[in-house]
């Protein structure tokens, strides 16, 4: 489903972000990144999402070799993965509905998709009755909760979670991981970039560490361990 | 699917005109100015324009016969000067008809009414009254009164060409106009400028909307457009409002014009309402591209898609 080959990415500032990295991930995976801060976890999900494109090496996502992608064909790539970051990133001012809705409404769905959509989508992240809420009006778990459910609403085949429990305490923590887990059981890869040690260890799925932007280690079943 | 994405660029743009409205408003303000100083100039030149026709309506020569031409002479001379192809009318004025003009003019001076009454016949002759085509024409047409053939039963011409009449009034149209058009310029540059500062507000203001389009897939297009949009609705905004202020402003100060050219008939209301489809037309879609033009310089410059 995912494959770098090779891919290193140095930015301006002259640092190597990532050196030589090669990872392929199978469909319907749920695999951790981790390592340590500027080890290149969030460079990955960067050039995943075509935010910034590798020095060198090649990316392919569903078969779909995005390393040189056209600046008009990102949008489409990123309709196919859905994004989850640890600041949700949210609007303020639209509700729960209108945040998921959102997604919709810029790919230019219409009405009557949106309207039957979302509803699913806040019942699989369990939102369903804070639908009318705005994001201030919920705890920091629930709002994780809105940004996943608008990653699901273009039925992603990929899911990228870029730290989704940096801000979470423990309780909301194990929710987020165990709605992430419900949805690599509905057949999504699912791309976790983290540092907490308990969480990674608990799952007991494959587990990639990087450290200076080289990939040390790589367990099928792994733990966090640098 | 073109028409929802259209009808949510749209709100996206009314949304983003509202939330910075003071903004918004400036820069409504400001193409208003420019739109109400380019039409001033339109104004000024239609006004221009008018008086110029309204002097040169009055030129003429007048070509006094001695009284000794017979009619029949007269009516001849008349239609040879009539087909001419520089001649526009030849009015004639019958000897009898000079008399009496010059009578009710004199009315009030007791020696010329004496004198008049002492002459056994009218000292006048007859004239005709030539108006050319073009202002150009008239020197063909005073040299062809040279010819003997005419030269002979003149009397006088008077040519009276007001040039220096036109001269004036095309020299203060001329310094009225530059001034216009600067300021016209100078308020087109100011709004180019503001609608660039507009639409790069915008952009920071919407940062964080900016990301999670782009985040869920928006298209370039779709990020891009709303800025346009609301650039566009300023422009529009500021030209609709400026053409509601200018009609009454125009109402009023048009018997002051008609005043100042002795009451001649100007109706600079007429003017833009008869070429409205034109002038407003061409404004509009000067404006709408000036606007596209400004808004995808800044939306290059500091919108990152």
């Amino acid at each position: 489903m995912i494959h770098l080959d090779n891919v290193s990415k140095k930015f301006q500032e002259g640092a190597d972000a990532l050196k030589e990295v090669s990872i392929n991930i199978e469909p319907g995976e749920f695999v951790s990144i981790v390592g340590q801060s500027g080890s290149g976890k969030t460079t990955v999900v960067r050039l995943l999402i075509s935010e910034i494109r590798p020095d060198v090496g090649k990316i392919v996502i569903g078969g779909w070799d995005i390393t040189d992608i056209k600046k008009h064909h990102v949008p489409l790539l990123r309709r196919q993965i859905g994004v989850v970051f640890q600041d949700f990133k949210l609007l303020p001012k639209k509700t729960v509905f209108e945040n998921v809705a959102f997604a919709l409404q810029v790919s230019g769905a219409t009405r009557g998709r949106i309207e039957s959509v979302v509803p699913q989508v806040l019942n699989i992240v369990d939102l369903s009755n804070k639908s009318n809420r705005y994001p201030q009006e919920l705890s920091g778990g629930e709002r994780q909760r809105v940004a996943i459910a608008r990653s699901l609403i273009h039925r992603p085949k990929v899911l990228l979670a870029d730290e989704p429990t940096g801000n979470l305490d423990a309780l909301n923590t194990k929710d987020i991981i165990d709605l992430l887990l419900k949805i690599n059981e509905f057949g999504t890869t699912v791309v976790m970039v983290t540092h907490n040690k308990e969480i990674v260890n608990s799952l007991k799925r494959r587990v990639i560490t990087l450290e200076d932007g080289r990939v040390t280690q790589d367990h099928k079943v792994g733990k966090y361990i640098i | 699917m073109f028409l929802i994405a259209l009808n949510r660029t749209l709100l996206f743009a009314l949304q983003s005109f509202w939330r910075n409205i003071w903004l918004s408003l400036a820069t409504v303000f400001v193409v208003f100015l420019a739109f109400v100083s380019v039409n001033f100039l339109l104004a000024v030149n239609y006004v221009s324009d008018s008086a110029i026709n309204l002097v040169k309506e009055r030129i003429d020569v007048s070509v006094y016969l001695k009284p000794e031409v017979r009619e029949s002479k007269i009516a001849e001379i008349k239609t040879r000067l009539e087909s001419m192809p520089q001649v526009r009318e030849v009015v004639y004025r019958s000897a009898q008809e000079n008399l009496d003009s010059f009578k009710q003019k004199h009315e009030g001076d007791a020696n010329i009414q004496e004198t008049l009454k002492e002459l056994d016949s009218n000292p006048m002759g007859g004239t005709l009254v030539i108006r050319a085509k073009t202002l150009t024409e008239y020197p063909e047409i005073l040299k062809a009164l040279d010819d003997p053939t005419y030269s002979d039963l003149i009397e006088e011409k008077n040519f009276d060409d007001n040039r220096l009449v036109i001269d004036r009034i095309n020299a203060i149209a001329d310094n009225i106009k530059k001034v216009v058009l600067a300021v016209s310029l100078i308020f087109i540059i100011i709004a180019v400028l503001i609608v660039f500062n507009t639409v790069r507000i915008a952009i920071f203001t919407h940062q964080n909307e900016i990301a999670i389009m782009k985040l869920v897939g928006a298209g370039n297009w779709f990020i891009r457009s709303p800025f346009i949009l609301e650039s566009i609705l300023c422009g529009v905004f500021g030209c609709f409002a400026a053409f509601v202020f200018l009609y009454p402003l125009l109402s009023l100060i048009q018997p002051y014009i008609s005043d100042f050219f002795n009451g001649a008939d100007f109706n600079i209301v007429g003017y833009f309402t008869d070429n409205f489809l034109v002038i407003f037309g061409i404004e509009l879609v000067a404006i709408i591209i000036i606007n596209i033009i400004s808004s995808s310089i800044a939306i290059g410059k500091y919108l990152n898609v």
